[in-house]
């Protein structure tokens, strides 16, 4: 029973949840005490000890459902002996049909299935593909040419009960062989096809993305911006209000007598980062405007001391309107309010110094995230020059290929004069790596 | 085994409902593992749907100690595990001086005093100067003991490291002392609202069990059980009012204990019918976010026909 137990781990890691082998371990001892008799105590119990988020526990009950579902399908009984055209069939498969017990037929199944290298089924759509090679190593085509015989010599308009019989059973193998690729995808496949999609996603220029597929994205999205978060927000515990460590105090001043002579701190206090990020929503960017607007959102859900601002011309800041909202309304919302415009970056810049120049410290990081294209407009650099002097580093992100910098309208060398650093950054890929660089100097 | 795993989950879901908590039988099976495997149960779900009172239960079900750690951010080792009794320590040293005196009497030489020094018990480290929290006690107390850790969400991670140990060998290392084993393992009952994700490391050292908002017959039970008072035909409107204003988007749903709070609002009202009038008018104990009201207020007159509907439906049947 172990096995069965062992697969459908396997089956669970699949889709996508995750189960280590202390949990198998668990789930065995569980099983130890409840059973495997009562089919819906079983489910409970193996959720509780398996899956450990309700995202999990979805998937946990759907593929439960999925891998115990296998019900065996009754085999009709026909009297041999009256089917007198029986001669006429000499294929293995059909006597197998025939005469096989359910036990055989699988173990054919099996055996047919691993020629066809069924391991080797990775996405769903290769379903049909294996049901069909394995058919086809079973011998399918030999007994369908056998049954056209059969039909044409006939000469009545009824089939004959062999045909009849023939005719069911094959029908009955075909849906057992898709059942036993679907259980063998389960087992071996990407069942949800989302290794798949995020390699994609992640390589892919972002303005390419359908927006069909922005759902899937934000999640890939939200995903790298909480693992970079969590992943250098640690650093952070370190910069927690000081405090009087009492019990390293006293150890460390056990050598003078109990006399406390040296304190120690628990906690250096240091003051918290801020980042600033200013995002083009202008038409030129266009296609990129809500990936960005996207990677912004799901910033403010994971970093708290962070600002937001758009512009086309006119700089505006979404930060409260993030807070607290669903991602599409909050992305929505800021297209339509600053988006599509014709692009300034220099009124934008003016802006931003007249809003914010105060609160920038050598603390603070500037993000800007933009073509560079300023339709020929006073591009205003020394205001760069004043951020960059009083803010501790300032990043542009350029959506563009770095063949297309310095292009047409674009101002990109004039303003990267001024940046610590710039990116390109037109996929998730890349962008991932510029917020890690980013999280790991910001903080 | 003596008896069935079904029977066993069957007497404690009766048992916690003598105890007034009414439990899906997801909830029955979930403790009924954590105490055959001995295993701590980590609770997530939306605030208000009785994960604290879980444990709470449990503990007057099994008949145990109930010892309780509210986690905070900051919360150390120093707060949760054991601490030192400084103050008592100092005086020691001071009355070692003068008894050293005496030890140290008519020794000749450096090496003879250290000797003596040596044989001289020390118990400045020792379970005399130890103070014990919240989970020391748990591992120590005898008679076994339900360990409520509530809100781990709300700890930073350093401290999950620290439980680490404590949840999975049922011990703690003492540096000064060695390490502590649990004669009796507690049934540890962790809770969490999700305000950040649980470490992987944690989370595989427990049960898992999510409590969802329950379904109408469910909460339909649980305030019958907790306000008995209520009369059937209002109890089953006012659930009904609540399921339907957990379908709106709202920031804060009402759960169970604001249902029941509700129910009591209700009752110490003296009303016998809900309407409109009366649903506007303690909407407040329902829902606390003023936006939330206002969204509500609107949709009150569906929301009460509705109610009232079903529920007429229902006592014909």
């Amino acid at each position: 029973m172990e096995k069965v137990l062992t697969d459908f781990v396997k089956a669970l890691r699949n889709s996508n949840v995750r189960v280590s082998p202390a949990e198998t371990i668990d789930a065995v001892s569980v099983i130890d005490s409840v059973g495997y008799e009562d089919k819906e105590l079983l489910k409970r119990t193996l959720s509780i000890v398996l899956s450990k988020t309700p995202d999990e526990k979805d998937k946990f009950n759907a593929c439960f459902d999925d891998f115990f579902s296998d019900e065996i399908k009754q085999q009709a009984s026909v009297d041999m002996d009256q089917l007198s055209d029986i001669k006429d069939i000499d294929s293995d498969l059909a006597k197998k049909l025939l005469e096989g017990s359910q036990g055989e037929l699988m173990l054919s199944i099996a055996d047919a299935a691993e020629e066809a290298e069924i391991r080797e089924i990775r996405y769903f759509t290769q379903r049909s593909v294996f049901t069909r090679r394995i058919l086809e190593k079973m011998g399918v085509g030999k007994l369908e040419d056998e049954l056209m015989q059969l039909g044409s010599s006939r000469e009545d308009e009824l089939p004959s009960d062999l045909e009849q019989e023939l005719r069911n059973q094959l029908t009955n193998l075909r849906e057992r062989v898709s059942d036993y690729v679907q259980q063998q995808f389960l087992l071996h496949g990407d069942v949800s096809g989302e290794q798949l999609r995020e390699q994609i996603f992640k390589s892919m220029n972002m303005a390419q993305i359908d927006r069909s597929y922005l759902n899937e994205v934000h999640s890939l999205v939200r995903k790298m911006a909480k693992k970079l978060a969590n992943l250098h927000s640690r650093r952070k515990k370190n910069f927690k209000k000081g405090k009087l460590d009492i019990r390293k105090t006293i150890r460390d001043n056990w050598v003078n007598q109990g006399i406390l002579f040296n304190l120690s701190w628990a906690y250096k206090k240091v003051d918290r980062p801020k980042i600033y990020v200013i995002c083009d929503v202008s038409g030129s960017v266009g296609a990129y405007a809500r990936f960005m607007l996207m990677f912004l959102f799901s910033l403010t859900e994971v970093v708290s001391k962070l600002r937001g601002f758009v512009f086309s011309a006119n700089l505006g800041e979404v930060t409260n309107d993030f807070k607290d909202a669903k991602l599409d309304e909050a992305i929505e919302k800021a297209l339509q309010k600053h988006g599509g415009g014709s692009t300034d970056y220099g009124q934008a810049l003016t802006d931003f110094v007249s809003l914010c120049l105060d609160e920038i410290d050598n603390k603070t990081t500037v993000v800007i995230l933009g073509d560079a294209r300023n339709n020929f407009g006073p591009e205003k650099a020394h205001l760069m020059k004043t951020i960059k002097e009083r803010s501790k580093q300032v990043f542009w992100l350029n959506p563009e290929g770095k063949y297309r910098w310095d292009t047409g309208d674009s101002v990109m060398t004039k303003y990267s004069a001024y940046c610590t650093k710039v990116f390109q950054c037109g996929n998730i890929d890349q962008l991932e790596r510029v917020v890690s660089t980013l999280l790991k100097t910001a903080i | 085994m003596t008896d069935g795993p079904k029977k066993i989950i069957k007497d404690i879901t009766k048992g916690f409902a003598k105890h007034g908590y009414i439990c899906s039988e997801q909830i029955a099976t979930a403790v009924y593992l954590a105490s055959e495997l001995e295993k701590p149960i980590l609770i997530e779900g939306p605030p208000g749907v009785g994960k604290t009172e879980l444990a709470n239960t449990a503990a007057l079900y099994f008949k145990k100690e109930m010892i309780r750690l509210q986690c905070y951010e900051g919360l150390d080792e120093s707060k949760a595990l054991y601490e030192w009794r400084y103050g008592k320590q100092l005086l020691y040293t001071q009355i070692l001086k003068e008894q050293m005196q005496e030890v140290l009497e008519g020794a000749k030489g450096l090496k003879e005093s250290l000797d003596r020094l040596m044989k001289f018990e020390d118990i400045f480290f020792s379970e005399d100067f130890l103070e014990t929290r919240p989970l020391l006690e748990a591992l120590t107390s005898e008679k076994g003991s339900v360990l409520l850790i509530d809100e781990v969400d709300k700890s930073d991670e350093e401290f999950e490291a620290l439980l680490l140990e404590i949840l999975s060998e049922f011990q703690i290392s003492i540096p000064e002392l060695g390490v502590r084993k649990a004669d009796v393992k507690p049934l540890v009952v962790l809770t969490s609202n999700n305000s950040r994700e649980i470490g992987d490391a944690l989370k595989r050292r427990c049960l898992h069990l999510y409590i969802p908002f329950p379904d109408a017959k469910l909460e339909r039970q649980i305030v019958q059980a907790r306000v008995p008072e209520i009369t059937e035909s209002m109890q089953i409107q006012l659930v009904n009012f609540v399921q339907g204003i957990r379908e709106l988007d709202l920031k804060k749903l009402p759960a169970i204990s604001e249902t029941i709070d509700w129910a009591k609002t209700v009752i110490l009202l003296n009303s016998e019918e809900l309407d409109a009038k009366l649903a506007e008018d303690t909407l407040n104990v329902l829902l606390k976010h003023q936006q939330d009201i206002e969204v509500v207020k609107k949709e009150i007159p569906a929301l009460v026909s509705s109610a009232t509907e079903t529920s007429d439906g229902k006592s014909l049947n």
